[in-house]
């Protein structure tokens, strides 16, 4: 049986009053939903919150889930939705609490300083990747990092083919003149 | 070739970046989360509608009322006030009803006393008209006798008098008229002479 069909019995599963059937989705999906999360977000680290949100979501509206594209893929959209909200309160708190985002800031650094890879390079990116606005970088992180093939990001996100390539493109160019140097 | 390095050097970062912290999230905390939601949901929803109808109706009530809270807070002193003299005033009239009723009472005793005092005593009355009745005799007696030479007449009267009236003092003068017509007839039997009489003064 194939990965779709299985996340199809689950979701049978669940609309019969199965519970255990969220089980096994939790269990199956809460890295990779971490995984992403973690990328949309720029890699803070900590995703925890945005991933029982997106599984509370799940949740409360497994029941109205159509089939119409895979577990995994409207898994996806809501962390995307999820990350959108998430950056959005991150940001209204960090306007408000401007040190602590300082110190937030610093402490990412730090993390960072502890892996093989240049401090610099990797922070170099990061913020790279912060400057871009969500339209552009959920792209990116879906097509680079994820790795999902065009037709799954269009359907993630709602998009036209024409427009994600545009969007590709768009945050392509804004990366390769933030990063340079390092590209060069 | 940009596009190979941009994802290369993006790989390269999250790579250093790690894997996300550990999530230790599982299904029945979701589902318990989600209750307690709902839960909030079906409690708030609830006490939302009902404080902001508690909120209007305190508006509109406010909105009714034509005086301010100080204002109103007065007015009920005043009324209270208000009553408390209608009290007072009450129990001040009734108080003057009362020494006005006990005036009238006192004055109408006093006529009465007044009315008892001017009615003459019966008994001194009664007693009044029989000594008259028994003088009126006596003198009609003594008239009999000595002016009318009617001496049978005149004892008859006095024996009326000291018969009907024995208890006054005219029934004594009868007897006395009496004893004296008695010494008159033996002395003019004795000495034939005749002796004028004279009644007392009354």
């Amino acid at each position: 049986m194939t990965r779709t069909g299985d996340d199809q019995i689950l979701v049978e599963q669940f609309k019969q009053g199965d519970e255990s059937a969220f089980d096994k989705i939790v269990k199956e999906f809460s890295a990779n939903i971490a995984v992403l999360a973690n990328r949309l977000l720029g890699w803070p680290g900590e995703v925890e919150d945005v991933v029982q949100d997106v599984f509370l979501a799940a949740f409360t509206g497994l029941k109205r889930f159509r089939g119409d594209c895979s577990l995994k893929s409207w898994l996806f959209t809501i962390t995307i939705n999820k990350c959108r909200s998430y950056r959005y309160r991150q940001m209204l708190r960090l306007k408000i609490f401007s040190r602590a985002a300082d110190k937030d800031s610093s402490l990412s650094a730090c993390a960072a300083d502890q892996r093989p890879i240049d401090s610099e390079i990797f922070e170099r990116v990061r913020r790279a990747m912060k400057t871009l606005s969500p339209k552009y970088r959920e792209p990116i992180v879906l097509r680079y990092l994820q790795e999902l093939p065009n037709e799954q990001i269009c359907r993630i996100l709602g998009l036209s083919e024409n427009a994600l390539q545009v969007r590709l493109n768009r945050a392509r160019k804004h990366l390769q003149e933030k990063l340079k140097d390092l590209i060069e | 070739m940009t596009e190979d390095k941009i994802k290369n050097l993006l790989q390269v970062a999250d790579r250093a970046a790690g894997e996300p912290g550990p999530t230790h999230i599982s299904a029945a905390a979701i589902r318990r989360h989600a209750g307690h939601r709902q839960l909030i949901i079906n409690i708030a929803a609830p006490a939302a509608i009902a404080a902001i109808l508690l909120f209007a109706s305190i508006i509109v009530i406010q909105a009714a009322r034509p005086h301010k809270p100080s204002e109103q807070k007065q007015i009920v002193s005043l009324q209270q006030e208000l009553k408390h003299l209608q009290v007072k005033t009450d129990a001040v009239l009734n108080l003057v009803q009362q020494v006005l009723e006990e005036e009238r009472k006192t004055q109408r005793l006093n006529d009465l006393q007044a009315t008892l005092a001017s009615i003459p005593d019966p008994i001194e009355e009664t007693q009044r008209q029989v000594d008259k009745t028994a003088f009126i005799l006596v003198y009609q007696a003594d008239r009999l006798y000595r002016q009318s030479n009617k001496t049978d007449s005149a004892v008859q009267t006095y024996n009326q008098v000291i018969k009907l009236f024995p208890q006054t003092r005219w029934a004594e003068v009868a007897r006395q008229r009496l004893s004296e017509i008695k010494n008159k007839k033996t002395d003019k039997t004795n000495l034939e002479g005749e002796q004028i009489w004279k009644p007392q003064s009354v």
